[in-house]
């Protein structure tokens, strides 16, 4: 087991965006969690990253207490992530954006003195997670100037670049066109191969995508987990479908 | 004195390093309205008008920064709108230069035209007496303009939350206009009206500033009561230091100021601590 | 490539000024060459950062303070001396006012910036016996390189020994910033610049980052603010003043921050600019304040750009 959360409750003011949500991730998973909108989905994964402390509940990765600490202290410990609406840094290349993230791994970034383009781990590394992600021909482009689909493609790659044991992305694949969406499962899956990945959690809407790549699925509804189990078992939840997916496939 | 006038201050949104400079602007425009009046032949004892009046008519000047400089910065970053208002300031110095000279101006012997109370055992000149009502005055018709007209109400939304404001149908260019002339007018009568107690100097505005910083500071951004309570502190530790040790008169002020930013970023009084 | 031409041949003018151009325009060489100090280190919090700064003379005054100190009240007189502990001082008063500065952003950064330099501002005007109040401090002809130059006419001393020694030292400080702007650091500066939250993520300690930038930045400033002090003579509290703060942000907007050298060339600008425009009328001020408002307002994208095109932190939602 890497990740385990227990009883998370989250509270804003009066409003319950978590209430008492447990999970597991074992090595070598790809969980899915779904759910309507406002679920508590972002909370979830906010708080498992760190960057949100929860109310009560713990947060437990590789047998080490979380919760709260901050995603800095938790990018250390092995735990990355991707935003839903994109985190690129606009006036940075594709290059640099990754070189930045190994320079981070490395823990190199208190070096004030020496030449990064000299440091040749650190160029090795960053060119090898752009051609993992299709973005080499593209490195010397600054970020705000990438289609789309590459800025999403570079938020997941940056976060690769660190060489996480566990990563959690939020909606990989939102805003995205439905012919990109595969290629960058594709790439997803086959670069978390390469490094070595030890278990990925994400948040999807798109039902395709949850049933093709996911070992196993969590719904939540209204801050609590409506089911947790292999994607068999939830198309057969009949209130799963009627709150989740049912009304997803409806709605288009 | 001037304490109730800062009170604005804290409703403009833009953090005005200019404020001080229209204060000096409203002193030295009293100071020749009140030279003018004298040599016209008006009677004394009725000088605070004529003040009162350049005070209030140099205010347009808030309009002329407003509509010429600061409209173009709503939608950016404060520090632009910092800069900019530090730009009005170097502007503002050389103008002053430019039409006043360089040395101090006051409207001699007008200080004392009202004479002298004997109050708790001290001296204390009828016109200081006078600033002071004024200043009440003011603040109690800010007090009412926000609290009870339409336009306060739609000013102090603004200030808690543009986006909703705009949603509402308000037109946020507009309000700022107004509540930016607002101000300017309210700091350049309140450097006419102290100005037969000082003489105007350029390093007038200056003085101010550091005041109007600490109080705004202390009560926050946009916030009325905090204003009001800013002023007071500000007021009561200046006079406590004074006379105590002197020299560290302006340093508390400071020091203050820190501990208020560190501990409470968004002032006493400005809601949740960013 | 370009780049270096132009550096090249900057240089040699430089080199050359003082003796080819006249006494005049030497002479205000030496206030670009300490400005242009102060600036790189301001654009690395300024440009690299994405933090501005409105106390900064706090940290000039330090170093022209530490300076006239040491000189007046000493028998020290070696500009190394003086140099190395205004470094030192710099960076031990930056260190508690980072610690607190660094943890706002925008706004409340320039705020407590801009209060933390009145409190200096106020400490040099009001603890006159210390620092000679609004009289200020001579700054006494300090030795270079363990030479006195004592025999040698004030104009030729600084037209000469002292002008070299003032290009040495940007030469110097331009080397050491722009290692420190191509360091696996300035990289993360530039990350924590564009998107705070994300380089959070990627687990770069934003805070720690902005801490060492800005005392570095305070280290650049009170050398430059120690170079300050021989031309003049005399160190007063104006240069701590917060309009001073003011005019060196001023400076790196005229050159834009957006760039390593833009800084410098802003410096230089303001400076000629501002001995141009004295001579023809009184009121410099107003100009510059026209000047600075057009540059505000008309923004260029590369100037706007830093500021407005920054991601706001994502919002935690439900």
């Amino acid at each position: 087991m890497i990740l385990r959360a227990d009883g998370l409750r989250k509270l804003y003011g009066e409003f319950c965006a978590l209430d008492g949500v447990s999970l597991t991730v074992d090595q070598g998973e790809f969980v899915s969690i779904i759910g309507p909108n406002g679920a508590g989905k972002s909370t979830l994964i906010n708080i498992l990253t760190g960057m949100t402390p929860p109310s009560s509940g713990s947060v437990r990765f590789k047998d080490r207490e979380v919760a709260g600490i901050g995603s800095v202290r938790l990018a250390r410990l092995g735990m990355a992530r991707s935003f839903q609406l994109v985190q690129i840094f606009p006036d940075l290349t594709v290059l640099e954006t990754l070189q930045a993230a190994v320079v981070s791994r490395l823990g190199r970034g208190t070096r004030l003195f020496t030449s990064l383009a000299r440091d040749r781990e650190v160029q090795a590394g960053a060119l090898e997670v752009a051609e993992l992600f299709g973005l080499a021909e593209r490195r010397h482009v600054p970020a705000r100037q990438l289609p789309q689909g590459d800025k999403k493609l570079l938020d997941v790659a940056s976060a690769f670049a660190l060489r996480p044991e566990i990563i959690l992305l939020d909606e990989p694949t939102s805003g995205v066109s439905t012919a990109d969406k595969t290629a960058i499962m594709e790439t997803l899956v086959a670069a978390s191969r390469r490094i070595g990945l030890r278990a990925i959690i994400q948040v999807e809407h798109d039902m395709d995508i949850v049933f093709a790549y996911s070992d196993r699925i969590i719904a939540l509804h209204q801050g609590k987990v409506l089911a947790d189990a292999a994607p068999a078992a939830i198309l057969s939840n009949q209130r799963v479908i009627d709150t989740v997916i049912g009304r997803r496939a409806a709605t288009g | 004195m001037a304490a109730g006038l800062q009170v604005v201050f804290g409703v403009q949104k833009i953090f005005n390093l200019a404020c001080g400079s229209f204060y000096a602007l409203g002193a030295y425009a009293g100071v020749s309205a009140v030279g003018w009046y004298a040599s016209a032949g008006g009677p004394p004892a009725l000088f605070v008008v004529p003040l009162a009046l350049a005070g209030l008519a140099v205010g347009a000047v808030g309009v002329v920064v407003e509509r010429g400089l600061l409209r173009f910065v709503y939608d950016r970053d404060e520090t632009f709108q910092l800069l900019l208002t530090f730009a009005v300031v170097l502007m503002m110095e050389d103008a002053i230069r430019m039409i006043w000279g360089t040395s101090p101006r006051s409207t001699s012997g007008l200080y004392l035209t009202y004479g002298q109370l004997q109050l708790l055992g001290a001296t204390v000149p009828v016109y200081n007496l006078i600033v002071i009502a004024a200043s009440l005055v003011i603040a109690l018709a800010i007090g009412w303009l926000l609290t009870r007209t339409a336009f306060g109400r739609i000013m102090r939304a603004a200030a808690d939350n543009r986006e909703m404001a705009e949603a509402l149908g308000v037109d946020m260019r507009r309000v700022y206009a107004k509540v930016f002339t607002l101000g300017t007018a309210l700091g350049t009568l309140g450097g006419a009206l102290v100005i037969p107690a000082t003489a105007a100097m350029s390093e007038m505005g200056i003085e101010l500033i550091v005041e109007a910083f600490a109080v705004v500071v202390i009560g926050g951004l946009g916030s009325m009561r905090g204003a009001f309570v800013g002023a007071l502190a500000v007021g009561v530790l200046r006079s406590i230091a004074i006379s105590v040790y002197p020299e560290l008169e302006m340093l508390l002020i400071y020091l203050i100021v820190i501990v208020v930013l560190v501990l409470r970023p968004r002032g006493l009084f400005g809601g949740a601590a960013a | 490539m370009k780049r270096g031409l132009g550096l090249a041949a900057a240089t040699a003018a430089m080199a050359v000024a003082p003796l080819v151009g006249g006494t005049y325009h030497v002479l205000l060489m030496l206030p670009f060459m300490a400005y242009a100090v102060v600036l790189l280190g301001l654009n690395l919090l300024f440009g690299y950062t994405g933090l501005v700064s409105f106390g900064h003379a706090l940290f000039v005054g330090i170093g022209a303070y530490t300076g006239a100190f040491i000189t007046s009240r000493t028998t020290i007189r070696s500009l190394e001396v003086i140099l190395l502990s205004a470094a030192v001082l710099g960076a031990l008063v930056a260190a508690p006012v980072a610690a607190l500065c660094v943890r706002y952003v925008k706004i409340y950064f320039g705020m407590l910036t801009l209060a933390f330099g009145m409190v200096f501002y106020t400490f040099v005007l009001k603890f006159y016996r210390l620092t000679g109040g609004d009289e200020g401090t001579p700054f006494l002809r300090p030795s270079l390189l363990g030479h006195a130059f004592d025999a040698m006419p004030k104009i030729d001393y600084l037209t000469g020994p002292y002008y070299y020694y003032s290009m040495a030292v940007l030469g110097l400080a331009t080397l050491v910033m722009w290692r420190i702007v191509c360091s696996p650091f300035g990289l993360c500066l530039k990350t924590i610049r564009d998107n705070p939250a994300k380089a959070e993520t990627l687990g770069i300690g934003v805070t720690r980052y902005r801490f060492l930038a800005f005392v570095i930045s305070a280290v650049y400033a009170a050398v430059g603010g120690a170079l300050l002090g021989p031309p003049t003579g005399n160190v007063d509290p104006t240069l701590a003043y917060w309009t001073h703060s003011g005019s060196l942000v001023f400076m790196t907007l005229l050159g834009g921050f957006a760039s390593f050298f833009g800084p410098v060339v802003g410096a230089f600008v303001f400076i000629y600019l501002q001995n141009w425009v004295m001579s023809v009328v009184p009121y410099w001020r107003l100009v510059f304040g026209a000047i600075l408002a057009l540059i505000v307002i008309i923004a260029p994208e590369g100037l706007a750009g830093l500021v407005t095109r920054r991601r706001p932190a994502p919002a935690e939602r439900a």
